[in-house]
C-alpha cells in the first residue's frame, strides 16, 4: 500500500474505535449498523466491483447467515459465536450451488435471476419453511454473543465486536487482492475472453466470487442478529439487495467508496429522521446525478499495485 | 510423438449455412515459425478460434504433443502451453501494463484458491516468484518503464508489445499471433521482426496470421496458404511468391508492401 | 374441472395486463438495450393518475365518453412523462458504462415512486368503479365485464402493436434500431425519434395496463410497481427481452401459471414459482422462449 493509504486507514480506524465514546446508545445502534451493512456491501463489491457480475440478490445471503445463526440459537440451543462458521459455510455453499447452473448467463438476465432467488427466498422465509423459519413475523428472543471474560452485552461491546469482524473482512480482502484468485476475478471482469485464453476458468473463479462474498454477507448476517436479537423476512428481501448493489455502483468498487455509499444510504437518512419521507426522493435524483457526472463511482477502484521490489524506481508511475 | 507439434485434420467449421474452414490440414513442427496467409476474410482467425478452442470446430481433430486438445475449453488449451495475441488487441484495460503481464502468470502459478482467503508461507513465494517473472517480462520486452500506467493510455505499438509479453509470461511452447504487425509502423514492425526471432531462439514455436508481405517473407519458414476457407498452397515462402493459385487470389486485393 | 376453466379466464385476465407493461419493457431494451426499472413505476403512476383525472377533471363522471377520454387523457399524460424520463435519465447516458444505465433507471424508479408517495399519499387509495360491476356465468365459470375489457381491449392494442411493427415503416425502423443502432443511425435511420416513439407507445401500453390494475384490483398503492413491473419484467424476458412477440406471449404464459398455482397450488408460494419458473427457463433457453442467439465475432 501506498504510504497516503496507510495514513487513510489508520485515521478511518482511529475515528471508528473511539466513536462509541461520543455516542448515546441510540447513535451506537446506528454505527454498528453501519458497520454490519459496510460488511455486506463489501462482500457485494467482490461479485458485482471486482468480478463484474451484476448479482442483486446479495441481501438472500445477508440473510441466509442471519436465519442460520437465529436458527441454531433458538432451536438447537447453540451459543451465537458457535454458529458463525455456520453463517459462514452455509451461505458460501448456497452460492456454490445457486451460482453453478446461471453463471454463465448473461448480464441483464443473470441479474434478473439473482433477483429471482432473493424473492424465492424471502417467500420462504415467510412461509415457515420446514417450520424453522417463523414466518412473516421472523424470529425473535436470538441470545446476545457471549465472549468468554468480556463483558459483550452492552451496546458499546457489540459495536466493538462488529468493528473487529469489519477489520477481519479487510484483511481477508487484502488477500484476496494480492493472490492469484483475487486477479483472476478482475480480468475477466474487463475481458472474459481474454482471461479464458490465457488461462482462466472463468467458470470456476466466478463461482468462486458469488461463494466468497456469499460468506462474508453470512457473517454480517450473524452480527444483524447480534444486535437486533431478532431476524424477519422484510430486513433481506430484494429491496435491500437494490441497495447494496446501488451503493457499490455509486460509491465506487474502493473501500472509501463503499463506506461513503453505506453512510449516504443509511445513516444520513437516521441523521434527517425529519426529512424521511424526501430521503428516498433525494436518493433517486443523486443517483441518476452521480452516473452521469461520475460514472465510475464517486471513488472507483485504482489499480497499478504493483510490489515494490519490481519498481526498482525507473518507472515513471501514472497516478 | 513427444514432439512439440501442433496437427489440423480436416478441421472444419461452419457458422450456420457459411463453412468458414473447410478440411483444413496443417503441421506446425517445433522451432519453425510458421505463417497462415490468405486474403480478408478467408477464415484464417477462425483456424486460430479452433486452435484456441473459443469456437471448437465441427469436423476433423486438432492435435498437440499428440493429444487431442479439439474439445478443449481455451483455459485447459492454455495450460498445455499453447497461447495467442488476439486481431483486436485485448488486453485488460484499466489494469496497469504489470498487471496485465501477470494474468500471463496465472497457469503457472501454484495457489488455490483458498490463499485468495489467507496467505501461506509457500503462497507468498509464489506471489514473489511470479512477480519477478513479470520483472522479467517487462525487462524483455522493454516495458519497465511503463510498469504501473494503465495499458489503455499506451500507444497502439506498446499495446501489442505488452500483448506479447502477456503471452510469454505464460512460458508457451506454442504462441499464436494474430496479425502482429497490423498498425504498426516500419520502425515498429522490424522491432516486431527481431524480437519473434528472440523468441524463437528461447525455444518457442511460433504460428503467424499476417498481412505484412515483406515481414510474412523475412520472418517465416512455411505458409499454409488459404481462401474462402480452404488450403490453396503449401509451401517455403519462395515457393508460396511463385504460386499462380496465390496470386490469383490475391489480386485486386490491397495488400501490397 | 371449474377450477381450471375459472383460473383459465383469471390468468388470460391478469397475463393481458402483464403482456402490456412487458411491451414497454421489451421495446425499450430491444433499442436501447436499458432495463427501464422506471417502468412498473409509471405503471403505478398511471392508476394515480387516472384516478385523478376521474376525480378533478370528469367531474366523477363513468359515461363511456368519460371512461373513454380518462383513458387517453391518462395515456398522453403518462407518455409525456415517459419522454421527460428518458430525456433526463437515460440520454445522457447512452455512451456510458451498462450499469450506469441500470442505476440511473434505479434512481428514476425511487424518484417516480416516492413522487406518487409524496402526491396521493403512503396509503391505499380506492380506484373508481368506472366500469359496471356485472358478470356472467358460463357452465360454472365466471367472468366479469371488466375481465372481458380487459381481456379485449389487450388483443386489439397487440394485435395493433404487431401490425404497426410489421407492417409500417416505422416499425420496421423500430425493428432495424433493435438489431444495430448505429447501423441503423448510418441508414439514415432517426435513432432518437425511433427512441421517443418507443417510449410513447410503451409508456402509453403501460398507462393502460395501469388503469387496468386499477380497475381490476381496485385497491392501488404507491409501491405496488415494482410488484407488477417485476412480473412484467420476468414476462419480457421469458418472452425473449427484446422480443414483441416474445413479451406478448410471455406475459400470457406468466398470468397463466400465475393463476393456476394461486388456485391450485398456493398464493402464498405463487411468487416463488414464478422466479423458479423464470430461473429454469432461463437455464434451458437462455435467450428466453423466443429469443435469438447472437453472435459475437472475436
Amino acid at each position: 500500500m501506498k504510504h497516503s493509504d496507510y495514513y487513510g486507514y489508520a485515521l478511518f480506524f482511529l475515528a471508528l474505535v473511539l466513536l462509541p465514546s461520543f455516542l448515546d446508545s441510540r447513535w451506537q445502534a446506528v454505527a454498528t449498523t453501519f458497520i454490519i451493512f459496510t460488511i455486506v456491501a463489501l462482500s457485494q463489491d467482490v461479485v458485482l466491483g471486482k468480478s463484474g457480475m451484476f448479482n442483486m440478490g446479495q441481501a438472500l445471503f445477508f440473510g441466509l447467515g442471519a436465519y442460520t445463526s437465529a436458527i441454531c440459537n433458538t432451536k438447537f440451543g447453540m451459543p451465537l459465536l458457535a454458529t458463525v462458521p455456520l453463517a459462514i459455510i452455509i451461505p458460501a455453499l448456497f452460492g456454490i450451488i445457486l451460482a453453478g447452473p446461471i453463471i454463465h448467463l448473461r448480464g441483464d438476465y443473470l441479474l434478473v435471476v439473482t433477483i429471482g432467488f432473493n424473492i424465492v427466498f424471502v417467500q420462504a422465509l415467510q412461509n415457515n419453511l420446514l417450520g424453522l423459519t417463523g414466518g412473516p413475523n421472523g424470529i425473535f428472543g436470538i441470545d446476545v454473543l457471549q465472549i468468554p471474560g468480556v463483558d459483550s452485552a452492552s451496546q458499546s461491546a457489540v459495536y466493538y465486536i462488529c468493528l473487529a469482524a469489519l477489520v477481519m473482512v479487510l484483511i481477508v480482502l487484502k488477500n484476496l487482492e494480492k493472490s492469484k484468485a483475487g486477479r483472476a476475478l478482475t480480468y475477466f471482469r474487463e475481458d472474459p475472453l481474454a482471461a479464458e485464453s490465457i488461462g482462466i476458468n472463468t467458470r470456476v473463479y466466478k463461482i468462486f466470487a458469488f461463494a466468497f462474498g456469499a460468506g462474508i454477507a453470512g457473517l454480517a448476517g450473524t452480527l444483524y442478529a447480534n444486535q437486533y436479537s431478532a431476524v424477519s423476512p422484510e430486513a433481506f428481501d430484494f429491496v435491500q439487495s437494490v441497495l447494496f448493489f446501488s451503493i457499490v455502483i455509486v460509491g465506487g468498487s474502493s473501500v472509501p467508496g463503499i463506506v461513503l455509499g453505506v453512510f449516504v444510504m443509511f445513516v444520513l437518512p437516521e441523521i434527517f429522521r425529519d426529512f424521511a419521507t424526501w430521503r428516498y426522493f433525494i436518493f433517486g435524483f443523486a443517483m441518476i446525478f452521480t452516473m452521469i457526472l461520475r460514472p465510475c463511482g464517486i471513488w472507483p477502484a485504482t489499480y497499478g499495485k504493483v510490489p515494490a521490489y519490481i519498481l526498482k524506481g525507473k518507472q515513471h508511475g501514472n497516478k | 510423438m513427444a514432439t512439440n507439434d501442433l496437427v489440423l485434420e480436416n478441421v472444419t467449421k461452419r457458422f450456420g449455412g457459411l463453412t468458414a474452414v473447410d478440411r483444413l490440414d496443417m503441421e506446425v513442427c517445433q522451432g519453425q515459425i510458421y505463417g497462415l496467409i490468405g486474403p480478408n476474410g478467408a477464415g484464417k482467425t477462425t483456424v486460430f478460434n479452433c486452435i484456441t478452442g473459443i469456437h471448437p470446430c465441427e469436423e476433423g481433430r486438432i492435435l498437440w504433443k499428440g493429444d487431442d486438445i479439439t474439445e478443449l475449453a481455451p483455459y485447459r488449451i492454455a495450460a498445455k502451453g499453447i497461447v495467442r495475441t488476439f486481431q483486436t488487441i485485448r488486453l485488460f484495460p484499466q489494469m496497469s501494463v504489470a498487471e496485465n503481464i501477470m494474468s500471463g502468470r496465472h497457469v503457472k502459478s501454484s495457489q488455490g484458491w483458498w490463499h485468495g482467503i489467507m496467505h501461506t508461507p509457500k503462497s507468498r513465494r509464489d506471489e514473489r516468484k511470479n512477480w519477478l517473472k513479470v520483472e522479467e517480462q517487462l525487462e524483455f520486452f522493454q516495458l519497465h518503464e511503463f510498469t504501473v500506467q494503465p495499458v489503455q493510455s499506451l500507444p497502439y505499438g506498446l499495446q501489442r508489445r505488452v500483448e506479447i509479453a502477456r503471452a510469454m509470461a505464460a512460458e508457451p511452447s506454442l504462441l499464436i499471433l494474430d496479425e502482429p504487425a497490423a498498425g504498426l509502423n516500419d520502425k515498429e514492425t522490424m522491432a516486431l521482426l527481431e524480437l519473434v526471432f528472440r523468441i524463437r531462439e528461447m525455444g518457442v514455436t511460433i504460428l503467424l496470421i499476417e498481412h505484412d508481405m515483406d515481414l510474412v517473407m523475412q520472418l517465416t519458414e512455411k505458409l499454409t496458404v488459404i481462401n474462402f476457407g480452404k488450403k490453396i498452397a503449401e509451401g517455403t515462402p519462395a515457393q508460396i511468391q511463385q504460386n499462380k493459385d496465390v496470386i490469383e487470389a490475391y489480386l485486386g486485393s490491397d495488400d501490397d508492401d | 374441472m371449474d377450477i381450471f376453466f375459472q383460473q383459465l379466464v383469471n390468468g388470460l385476465t391478469i397475463g393481458a395486463m402483464f403482456a402490456l407493461i412487458a411491451l414497454g419493457y421489451t421495446m425499450v431494451y430491444g433499442v436501447m438495450k436499458l432495463i427501464n426499472f422506471a417502468h412498473g413505476d409509471m405503471v403505478a403512476g398511471s392508476a394515480f393518475v387516472g384516478l385523478t383525472i376521474y376525480t378533478h377533471v370528469m367531474g366523477e363522471a363513468a359515461s363511456l365518453p368519460a371512461v373513454i377520454a380518462i383513458f387517453l387523457l391518462t395515456a398522453a399524460v403518462v407518455a409525456f412523462f415517459g419522454i421527460l424520463l428518458e430525456r433526463a435519465a437515460y440520454r445522457p447516458l447512452r455512451s456510458a458504462p451498462r450499469l450506469s444505465a441500470v442505476v440511473s433507471a434505479l434512481g428514476a424508479s425511487l424518484i417516480i415512486q416516492n413522487g406518487i408517495m409524496l402526491v396521493w399519499g403512503p396509503q391505499m387509495r380506492i380506484f373508481p368503479e368506472l366500469i359496471p360491476q356485472l358478470s356472467w356465468e358460463f357452465g360454472g365459470v365466471i367472468v366479469s365485464l371488466i375481465q372481458f375489457l380487459i381481456m379485449g381491449l389487450s388483443l386489439l392494442l397487440m394485435v395493433a402493436l404487431y401490425l404497426f411493427i410489421e407492417k409500417t415503416r416505422m416499425g420496421a425502423a423500430i425493428r432495424a434500431a433493435s438489431i444495430d443502432q448505429d447501423a441503423a443511425r448510418l441508414m439514415g435511420i432517426n435513432v432518437d425519434r425511433i427512441i421517443a416513439v418507443i417510449f410513447i407507445i410503451g409508456a402509453s401500453l403501460g398507462a393502460v395496463g395501469g388503469l387496468f390494475i386499477g380497475l381490476y384490483y381496485r385497491g392501488i398503492t404507491f409501491n405496488m410497481g415494482w410488484q407488477y413491473g417485476l412480473y412484467a419484467f420476468v414476462a419480457a424476458i421469458m418472452g425473449g427481452i427484446g422480443n414483441i412477440p416474445g413479451a406478448m406471449l410471455g406475459g400470457i404464459l406468466l398470468g397463466l401459471f400465475n393463476a393456476f398455482i394461486a388456485g391450485y397450488v398456493s398464493s402464498t408460494w405463487a411468487d416463488a414459482f414464478t422466479f423458479i419458473l423464470l430461473i429454469v427457463i432461463l437455464i434451458v433457453r437462455p435467450t428466453g422462449i423466443l429469443g435469438e442467439r447472437v453472435a459475437e465475432k472475436v
